[in-house]
């Protein structure tokens, strides 16, 4: 067993020269390190947080925010080992094929793959983040058994299924940090240091490849790792910092030659009770509010645009889900009265429900992250998120909505009444999914993107990207799954290339 | 000349029939003159689909509340043409077959009821 070296104790000066150096203790940075485990490379982890929550070292996090609202840039990630996982909420879903493609109607869409590429790694990544047996998709039939689903007529939505982790058979999600630690610990080619924060990528006089990445500790210690390859994985706000910060050799940032680096920020907005559902027959299955233990895979419905619908309607990925009872006001019921009467249906027990969802948003280089004149107490600039959301991105779910109220009455089950329609409606129900996505894009084009089709920062030879902040486009599907299977991706990669 | 004498029973009788008449008389339109009685409009022929036109009313005030430039006439032409030796259930489902969703106070209903229920507010 290795202990975790505590990064403070560190000599300054010391130059640490790994294989494989992984900056940041996320699920991407401890997934590349477990991947990584009995290869003949020599790799070193560096998380600047503990094993637990510290506030001084959260501190590091703190940015500004303009825009649209948005959760405080160090209330939204968390920085010990484990990063996000410490507060995700578990939710998994593979990304769709449509996902990867270039849509016409999707300003800057499409992936340098298709889903092919990582479905490969989606079994590994499933395991990783304990969400149990592949299921998904796969539970419409068996969950029909348990409890007939709210019916809908044939259109663009579909039931799809979310899928949970749960660490350990608990019902946490897997805090990837707690619950990978002793694993880590058992890694023999791996060093991983806590309190380890990188300040600076120190790249060679030709800005060809990465010299050095600088690590400096809250009490002051200061020493550098020279390796062979370096992958940044702290997160698409900290990576895009970490590159645009360091600035002496390239006056952009790292890999910024072409002006790209924070910009294409994304997160999933997650307005709430966009809609009430109407289920004519009255109560509907437990199983579409608390997720439903299917032979060892939690799940829990969502609806879904099908991929034809999101092609013919123009929209987006979304996953709409239904969360309370909710009482009908006189409008409601005179609604739910005249319809259910004119279609021929009793609804003398008709159930009313709030019902929320995950949006796609569609990429925006003027979303973005860029460096202030503040700094912390490391030296290094801090943030300023500009957040934006356009309305074209409220209509688009609106549609799908739309289509969905229309399945139910041609099934006859249900109706719907949309409560959002003015964009200050939308912004006041707005939450977010903290899945910070797209400082980094790939695309094989370095006049489109940060990052190839590896992962590997264009124009340098031994610098990558994990994690979320390369996705080109963003799904409605939650990211650590994805981001987990894109990871072990880069492990294949980084063991055929370093051989 | 003796006239003849209607009997005690054939009086008793007679009065219970008529009792008995009238009093099924008054059950079969009692409710009519108890329920809701409306003006007569240009466009009771589609009113009368209305299963409740009550609710149905309230649901169109909505309506016609955001669509000040409503023309009832306009409306109800339209309806006719789809209510063509077609009843309401046949409309309904070519409504929503064919994607005319209309939205009321955010409901979404088959355009056709939206424009019955508009109608219906008066």
């Amino acid at each position: 067993m290795n202990a975790f070296i505590d990064a403070r104790a560190i000599p300054t000066g010391t130059i640490l020269q790994p294989d494989v150096a992984i900056i940041g203790g996320g699920p991407a940075g401890i997934t590349l390190a477990l991947a990584l485990a009995q290869t003949p490379l020599k790799v070193m982890l560096f998380e600047s947080g503990g094993m637990e929550f510290d506030a001084k070292t959260q501190a590091l996090y703190a940015g500004k925010v303009a825009g649209v609202s948005y959760l405080p840039l160090d209330a939204s990630r968390m920085r010990y080992l484990g990063g996000g996982s410490n507060h995700w909420g578990g939710w998994c879903r593979p990304l769709d094929p449509i996902d990867f493609e270039r849509r016409d109607w999707v300003r800057y869409s499409g992936w340098p793959f298709g889903i092919r590429e990582l479905q490969p790694y989606f079994r590994r990544a499933q395991a990783l983040v304990e969400a149990g047996p592949w299921s998904y998709d796969r539970s419409t039939k068996p969950m029909a058994e348990v409890a007939e689903p709210l019916a809908l007529g044939s259109g663009g939505v579909y039931t799809s299924w979310f899928q949970f982790s749960r660490q350990r058979d608990s019902v946490l999600p897997t805090h990837f940090g707690e619950r990978y630690a002793s694993d880590l610990k058992r890694v023999a080619n791996l060093k991983l240091f806590l309190h380890a924060n990188a300040t600076h990528l120190s790249l060679a006089p030709n800005a060809a490849r990465l010299d050095h990445c600088e690590i400096s500790t809250l009490n002051g210690r200061k020493f550098s790792v020279k390796a062979r390859a370096t992958v940044l994985a702290l997160g698409a706000i900290e990576n895009a910092r970490l590159m645009l910060a360091s600035r002496d050799v390239a006056s952009g940032g790292v890999g910024n030659g072409n002006d790209l680096v924070g910009r294409f920020f994304a997160d999933h907005p997650i307005p709430r009770d966009t809609a009430t559902l109407v289920s004519f027959a009255g109560d509907i299955p437990g199983y579409y509010f608390n997720a439903y233990d299917l032979n060892g895979a939690l799940v829990r419905p969502a609806f879904a645009p099908r991929d034809d619908f999101k092609r013919n309607s123009k929209v987006l990925g979304s996953l709409t889900t239904v969360e309370n009872a909710v009482e009908l006001d006189e409008v409601g019921k005179a609604a739910v009265i005249t319809t259910a009467l004119s279609l021929g249906v009793d609804a003398s027990n008709a159930k009313a429900y709030s019902v929320g969802c995950g949006l796609e948003l569609e990429p925006d280089p003027e979303r973005r992250v860029t460096l202030t004149s503040d700094r912390d107490i490391l030296g290094l600039p801090r943030l300023k998120l500009s957040n934006l959301i356009s309305d074209s991105d409220f209509a688009r779910y609106r549609m799908t909505m739309r289509e969905l109220g229309r399945q139910l009455l041609a099934a006859r089950s249900g109706m719907m009444r949309l409560n959002l329609k003015s964009r200050e409606g939308w912004l006041a129900a707005l939450d977010w999914g903290d899945h910070h996505l797209g400082t980094t894009r790939m695309h094989v084009d370095p006049k489109q993107g940060v990052v190839d089709a590896d992962s590997k920062v264009h124009g340098l030879s031994n610098l990558y990207v994990s994690g979320s902040g390369v996705f080109p486009t963003y799904s409605a599907s939650n990211p650590t799954m994805n981001l987990v299977a894109l990871t072990l991706r880069l492990a294949d990669h980084l063991k055929r290339e370093m051989r | 000349m003796n006239q003849p004498r209607l009997s005690r029973r054939t009086m008793v009788a007679s009065g219970g029939i008529a009792a008995a008449l009238g009093a099924a008389a008054l059950g079969l339109t009692l409710p009519r003159w108890l329920s809701h009685r409306y003006a007569p409009t240009p466009y009771d022929d589609l009113l009368a689909t209305l299963v409740d036109r009550e609710q149905a009313a309230r649901l169109g005030a909505v309506a016609r509340a955001s669509l000040p430039s409503f023309s009832a006439r306009a409306a109800a032409r339209e309806l006719r043409q789809r209510f063509e030796q077609r009843d309401l259930a046949e409309v309904l489902d070519a409504d929503i077959r064919e994607g005319r969703i209309a939205e009321i106070g955010g409901w979404l209903l088959p355009d056709s009821l939206a424009q019955l229920c508009t109608l219906a507010a008066g």
